[in-house]
């Protein structure tokens, strides 16, 4: 791609200002929708345009707007900036680099469903991005981009940052909007939908989507929906930013259209294999989807929604994790276990009890104390919890256990068999990590 | 709920529900099936949390094209099944829906549940208390595994005796993360005071308010928690819920005539005797539904208290010494012959319906009719009679449309069940308007907050019916019937009309409640509120429909009964100006204000029945010649009246205080030394005495009172607990008489004015008493585990007024009133109106007025002298 839509503080290192997005063209998507479309010629836009979630789901961004009720007279945009899934750190370079863009964007999503109110919650960590952003809003207001009267379009709209306090769960819409209201970060029984009246912030009806998402907006309004879906597949067009981490040359994010291979992005742009070691595993939406082993068929893979889903994983949010021949991953398979027990809301029972209980599972199986029952009883505990939780946490939970164990068996008996063997589990362990699991 | 009906399926089965309706709950009630649950409450908004009442969910398909159901082969409609199991608790009954609760999914899916709730869980059931009634165990066994895979070594280990708060005792390993007592504080009754802390299996239960638990309904968590992880500290490891029997009574506390159950058992620390181990919540959907006070709860240890009177006593050369029923009997029939008919009786709140019925028999006898009610301050009651509330109203129906007047009291204080409920229908959407002289915790709740000076209530009112008069905000069917209007019209011409808002939503309300209360008035502002209340009723056409009325919130349990019997408050106020000869007191502590402590030394003879001998109830007074220890309502049978009608049975739970004898028994020894027929047997006789005496009472036989209307949802009566330990309705629900304007009969409206009222002179303020849930009566002051509640002697003193008199807030004071002076800390607020202190009622053993009167208020700079 020769120009970046997204990350464009590559291509212009200054963007991130507000004369310096102006002066590049900023603004101009928001005062055409707001001078020259309707509400509805702005979801139509964004529907033709096929435009995708990036927060995971890939639910289409244009047919999430058209569920708001239109005469509700409170409504809300909600920018998911939570960004917590590990592995994901796309909208942190977004909110760094090229905020106004996303400023611009949601502000395009609160014209299409005629918000009142913009809120955007960012993730507890990002506190020094959070005030710059109050400053960028600030320029945006004085410019009369944001609060009272639009550009005379007779239209408000506010826009509040709001810090989150450490949690992933909050990542998880219903929850967010909780915790925006100030109150305790579990997600809500649905419906009712956030897009419905009583499901949404302070129960009003409410957009909410992920930062990439709402950033893709502007060019969409500028150029087109036509000119967006000549980027990537039919099924998934446009940009999307890959974020490559683990075992790689050149970590980092990369905005490419959807549809280009995992070879393509880990062997060309990623650089390859740290000692060009043998890729084992590839997460391709963090911890949260299935893992793939890292076979000739997955590795020529297109990343699209479609296609990642027909080989068994999830596309997610593209945070791409690469695991290499000297990991076990069982030990992978506890990590994220670990990860999830400790970032369960604790609202539901086969979430809040199952992920602590496959963690002393794991915990048994790492310190060599576990017999191969055990692993049935992971695979077990892990099929009681899915399909009964109440949100996509607990499914996101069963994962790790579940991949792990179906596609990399070999690594848990490895375990069970050292403890067979009655040697020290510290004494033979594949790499570092075996020896740092026995060690605890 | 829409009153509709819809063909739902269960498990192939075809049922009618009501549309709308929580599928759990119609489950259970249209086709007898259980769906098992942990988190959902039938009193709750449902939250999905703990997973356990997931089921199959199928929709039957519709053509897209045509519309018409999609067919199998065999003619049945095909039925689309969801993609996965769904929580029954979060589903509403649909037309066209089916239900699958016996799929293999759907029993692996409780299993697995149960599981991984026992995975976390002690299992102590041998020294729980909720072991026996505890859904966790009534589940496990039906739908759980049965043995645990997951090690015992590796469960999660927390804190097993976390108080939160004085009264309630948290098990962390028991809790299953359920939040119903949360979501019961916070959505039922108000109180943020509990809250998940943490996350994931760290997540457990605080107490987030300062002093921790602060609420008047604290102990109904533990009830409602669906395993042991609530415990009161009242009945903790007290006993085993199978050994006891609970036994159907009234709760003696109050106007509302809580429906409880006495668990009783015999009991090695109290010496072999059954005693009381625990008071649950009886269902009652008419008065407290499934919940309960704390001062109920609580309150219930004076009736086996070693403070208790245990036998006569008799003045012998001027000393009360103790004495032989036969004689303590017959020195009081004797000084009660001798005064003939000036014998004046003043009956307390706790005197059953056949006590009253005795004493007033005895009074027949004497010819007197000097029969008082205490306390003294209450006004006429005819209003009730005519425009109470209607007989078979809920509270629970109010909803949107409909409106609450609350006026002259704080119900939280006085009547909290009444507070609960008016705050439930401000939540449904019902207007509440409020309407006091001082600030009340309602108020948040409120629609229209009235705010009025002191002794101005009467005002309001009549503003309120002047403006639904001239904005014909009547009802002109209910004119018709009604004698005085033009009358009223003509004596409200010119009345400030100052809230025709809430006027207007109150006269237009669909169905309108009208608490009427006695904050901060005398006597005659007290009738005269009330008959205000009556009229705006009758003419905005509520008067006599269901679900709508007057409610007055008495002091009393059986304030009501005694009104009905002919006993009155005017009596006992007619008695100061012209004292009787011989004075009997029946459970009324008299002597608590000075008026009346000087009435007992200028009678000749007080005989006094009592349960407590106090210098309330006459035992410094030297007239004071016999005093009968009387039993309370755990020792007998009996009835009370609740201020909404309603007669109300209990039951014998335990032996009696020492010789003490139910008042009835008392009474009938008494009359039967004067000559009148021996006293009936039982208290069941005496009750149907009075049916055959008493009209408005024809029909409450103890059969009658004893039959159980239909509760809905049914949820004492669930086998598995489902709505918590909450007892079924056995023993009786009770039966209200209607109020006059549910007759055909004319009603009468009259108009009234604000008394004269308290005049303070010079430096002087209004010193209006009034009334706290807890205080230090020995009724309540008994359950020592409540004294941390107890607030100390205060007065809340309006920050104006305090200034001026130099006070800060937390001073000694001392309180100058009707000859009394009290000694009180000063809480200097300005939820106490200007010009008026606010003295709240027995939080001291010193005397002070019932009534509100000019008085002041002084800093005490002297150390305070130790009596
Ligand atoms: C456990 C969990 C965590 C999530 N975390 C995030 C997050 O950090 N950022 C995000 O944008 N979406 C996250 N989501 C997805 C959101 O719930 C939601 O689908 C998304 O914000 C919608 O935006 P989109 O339509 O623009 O993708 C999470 C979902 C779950 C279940
Ligand atoms: S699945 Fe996990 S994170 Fe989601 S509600 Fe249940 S406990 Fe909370
Ligand atoms: S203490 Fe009881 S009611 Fe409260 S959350 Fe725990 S189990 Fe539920
Ligand atoms: S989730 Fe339905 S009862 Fe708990």
């Amino acid at each position: 791609m020769a120009e970046h839509i997204l990350l464009r503080d590559l291509d212009i290192p200054d963007i991130r200002r507000f004369e310096v997005y102006t002066r590049h063209g900023g603004y101009e998507a928001l005062r055409k929708v707001v001078t020259t479309m309707t509400p509805d010629d702005v979801i139509n836009e964004v529907k033709k345009s096929n435009l995708r979630g990036r927060g995971g789901a890939g639910f289409p961004t244009g047919v999430k707007w058209s569920f708001i009720p239109r005469q509700e007279p409170i409504k809300y945009v909600v920018v998911n900036a939570d960004e917590s899934e590990p592995g994901t750190f796309k909208d942190r370079q977004i909110l760094e680099g090229n905020p106004h863009q996303l400023i611009e964007g949601a502000l395009i999503a609160a014209y299409a469903i005629q918000a009142t109110a913009i809120y955007i919650y960012c993730r507890g960590e990002f506190w020094d991005l959070t005030h710059a952003l109050d400053r960028h809003i600030e320029d945006a207001r004085q410019a009369g981009f944001v609060g009272e009267n639009i550009l005379d379009s007779g239209w408000s709209c506010e826009v509040h940052t709001h810090l989150g306090a450490g949690a992933y769960i909050c990542g998880e819409e219903s929850a967010l909007l909780n915790s925006l209201q100030g109150l305790l970060g579990q997600p809500r029984v649905r419906p009712p939908f956030p897009a419905q009246k009583g499901g949404g912030l302070y129960y009003e009806a409410t957009v909410v989507n992920n930062v990439e998402t709402l950033t893709n907006v502007p060019w969409i309004i500028n150029n087109g929906a036509d000119a967006y879906l000549q980027i990537g597949t039919p099924e998934s067009p446009g940009p999307k930013i890959y974020c490559l981490s683990g075992h790689i040359n050149r970590p980092g994010n990369y905005e490419l259209p959807l549809g280009i291979t995992f070879r393509e992005l880990i062997y060309e742009h990623g650089g390859g294999i740290p000692d060009d070691r043998k890729l084992k595993a590839i997460l391709p939406s963090g911890a949260s989807g299935p893992v793939l082993p890292a076979t000739d068929a997955v590795l020529d893979t297109p990343l699209t929604y479609e296609a990642v889903a027909k080989i068994g994983s999830t596309l997610g949010s593209a945070s791409i994790i690469l695991i290499d021949e000297t990991v076990n991953m069982a030990w992978a398979g506890s990590k994220m276990t670990q990860f999830f027990a400790h970032e369960s809301c604790g609202k539901c029972t086969p979430c809040r009890e199952g992920t602590y209980w496959s963690r002393r599972r794991y915990d048994t199986l790492l310190a060599g104390r576990a017999a191969e029952k055990d692993i049935d009883i992971l695979s077990d505990v892990a099929g009681q919890m899915t399909g009964l939780t109440l949100c996509a946490l607990g499914e996101f939970a069963v994962n790790p256990v579940v991949w792990t164990i179906k596609h990399f068996r070999q690594d848990y008996l490895e375990y069970i068999q050292q403890a067979a063997a009655e040697e020290k589990p510290a004494a033979r362990g594949k790499g570092k990590a075996a020896r740092d699991a026995a060690a605890r | 709920m829409t009153e509709n009906t819809v063909t739902l399926h269960i498990d192939g089965t075809p049922y009618q529900m009501p549309e709308g309706m929580n599928l759990v709950d119609a489950a259970r009630i249209y086709a007898g099936i259980e769906i098992p649950i942990f988190c959902y409450h039938p009193k709750m908004e449902p939250v999905g949390m703990c997973r356990m009442c997931l089921v199959d969910i199928g929709f039957e398909a519709r053509d897209r094209a045509t519309g018409e159901p999609v067919l199998n082969p065999d003619g049945t409609p095909q039925v689309r099944w969801g993609r996965k199991l769904e929580t029954g608790c979060t589903t509403r009954v649909t037309a066209g829906m089916h239900i699958r609760t016996k799929t293999q999914a759907v029993t692996k899916a409780r299993k697995d549940i149960l599981e991984f709730l026992l995975s976390s869980h002690p299992l102590d059931c041998p020294i729980c208390d909720k072991g026996g009634e505890c859904p966790l165990q009534d589940l496990t066994m039906r739908h759980g595994p049965g043995t645990s895979r997951m090690a015992f070594d590796e469960k999660k280990r927390l804190g097993k005796h976390l108080p939160l708060g004085d009264l309630i005792v948290l098990d962390c390993e028991r809790c299953i993360q359920c939040a119903r007592c949360i979501r019961f504080q916070a959505e039922v009754v108000g109180d943020d005071v509990l809250a998940f802390h943490e996350r994931a299996r760290s997540l457990q239960i605080i107490s987030i308010s300062d002093p921790p638990f602060d609420t008047y309904f604290g102990g109904n968590t533990a009830d409602v928690c669906p395993v042991g992880a609530l415990t009161t500290v009242d009945f903790r490891f007290g006993a085993r819920p199978w050994e006891m029997e609970n036994i159907p009574s009234i709760s003696p506390h109050g106007p509302v005539g809580e429906n409880i159950a006495l668990g009783v058992r015999l009991d090695r620390d109290s010496g072999g005797v059954k005693r009381v181990k625990r008071v649950l919540p009886r269902q009652n959907e008419e008065v407290n539904e499934i919940w309960i006070s704390d001062k109920t709860r609580f309150g219930h240890h004076f009736t086996l208290s070693p403070d208790r009177l245990q036998t006569p006593l008799l003045r012998k050369r001027g000393e009360l010494v103790e004495a032989s029923w036969s004689d303590a009997i017959k020195a009081a029939a004797k000084a009660v012959k001798e005064a003939g008919n000036r014998v004046g009786i003043i009956a307390g709140p706790m005197m059953t319906n056949e006590d009253l019925y005795m004493l007033r028999g005895l009074a027949g006898h004497v010819g007197s009719r000097k029969l008082g009610v205490w306390p003294p301050n209450l006004g006429d009651p005819d209003p009730v009679a005519e425009v109470g509330i209607a007989a078979g109203s809920r509270l629970t129906a109010l909803g949107k449309g409909d409106a609450v007047l609350v006026i002259a009291s704080d119900l939280e204080e006085e009547a909290p069940i009444w507070f609960l409920q008016a705050k439930q229908a401000a939540d449904r959407g019902a207007h509440l308007v409020v309407a006091n002289m001082r600030t009340t915790k309602l108020d948040r709740y409120a629609g229209h907050v009235i705010a009025y000076d002191f002794n101005e209530g009467v005002d309001v009112l009549n503003g309120l019916t002047a403006a639904a008069i001239s904005h014909r905000w009547t009802n002109r069917s209910a004119l018709e019937r009604v004698n005085g209007y033009d009358e009223l019209t003509a004596a409200l011409k010119g009345t400030r009309q100052p809230y025709k808002e809430a006027a207007e939503a109150m006269a237009k309300a669909r169905n309108l409640v009208v608490f009427v209360g006695d904050d901060g008035l005398d006597p005659e502002g007290h009738t005269a509120l009330l008959r205000a209340a009556a009229n705006f009723l009758i003419i905005t056409g509520h008067a006599g429909q269901l679900n709508n009325g007057l409610v007055p919130v008495w002091p009393g349990a059986n304030t009501q009964g005694a009104f009905d019997l002919g006993f009155s408050s005017e009596n006992t106020r007619a008695m100061l100006k012209n004292p009787p000869e011989v004075l009997i007191l029946a459970g009324a502590p008299a002597a608590a204000d000075p008026a009346y402590a000087a009435l007992l030394d200028r009678v000749e003879t007080v005989i006094s029945l009592t349960m407590f001998h106090n210098a309330a109830a006459g035992a410094d007074a030297p007239t004071t010649a016999v005093v009968l220890p009387i039993q309370s309502f755990a020792e007998r049978d009996g009835t009370f009246t609740s201020a909404m009608r309603r007669v109300q049975r209990f039951y014998t739970a335990h032996g009696p205080a020492g010789q003490s004898l139910p008042a009835w028994e008392a009474v009938g020894l008494i009359g039967e030394r004067l000559g009148m027929p021996r006293p009936p047997r039982s208290s069941a006789l005496v009750m149907q005495a009075l049916t055959e005496e008493v009209r408005l009472y024809s029909e409450m036989t103890y059969p009658a009172l004893a039959r159980v209307a239909e509760q809905f949802p049914p949820i004492g009566a669930s086998p598995d607990f489902y709505g918590g330990a909450t007892r079924s309705a056995a023993g009786g629900t009770g039966i209200a008489w209607p109020s006059r304007a549910e007759g055909r009969g004319k009603l009468t409206v009259k108009a009234v004015r604000a008394p004269e009222g308290v005049k303070p002179g010079p430096g002087e303020l209004v010193i209006s008493p009034v009334r706290r849930l807890y205080d230090r009566t020995p009724e309540f002051y008994t359950a020592t585990l409540m004294h941390g509640r107890i607030p100390e002697p205060f007065a809340a003193v309006n920050t104006a007024d305090a200034s001026r008199l130099g006070i800060a807030n937390g001073d000694s004071v001392v309180v100058h009133v009707a000859g009394a002076a009290v000694h009180v800390t000063a809480v200097v607020d300005s939820y106490a109106p200007e010009g008026v202190v606010l003295l709240p009622l027995y939080l001291s053993s010193e005397p002070m007025p019932l009534v509100p009167l000019a008085g002041t208020v002084e800093k005490i700079t002297e150390p305070v002298p130790a009596d």
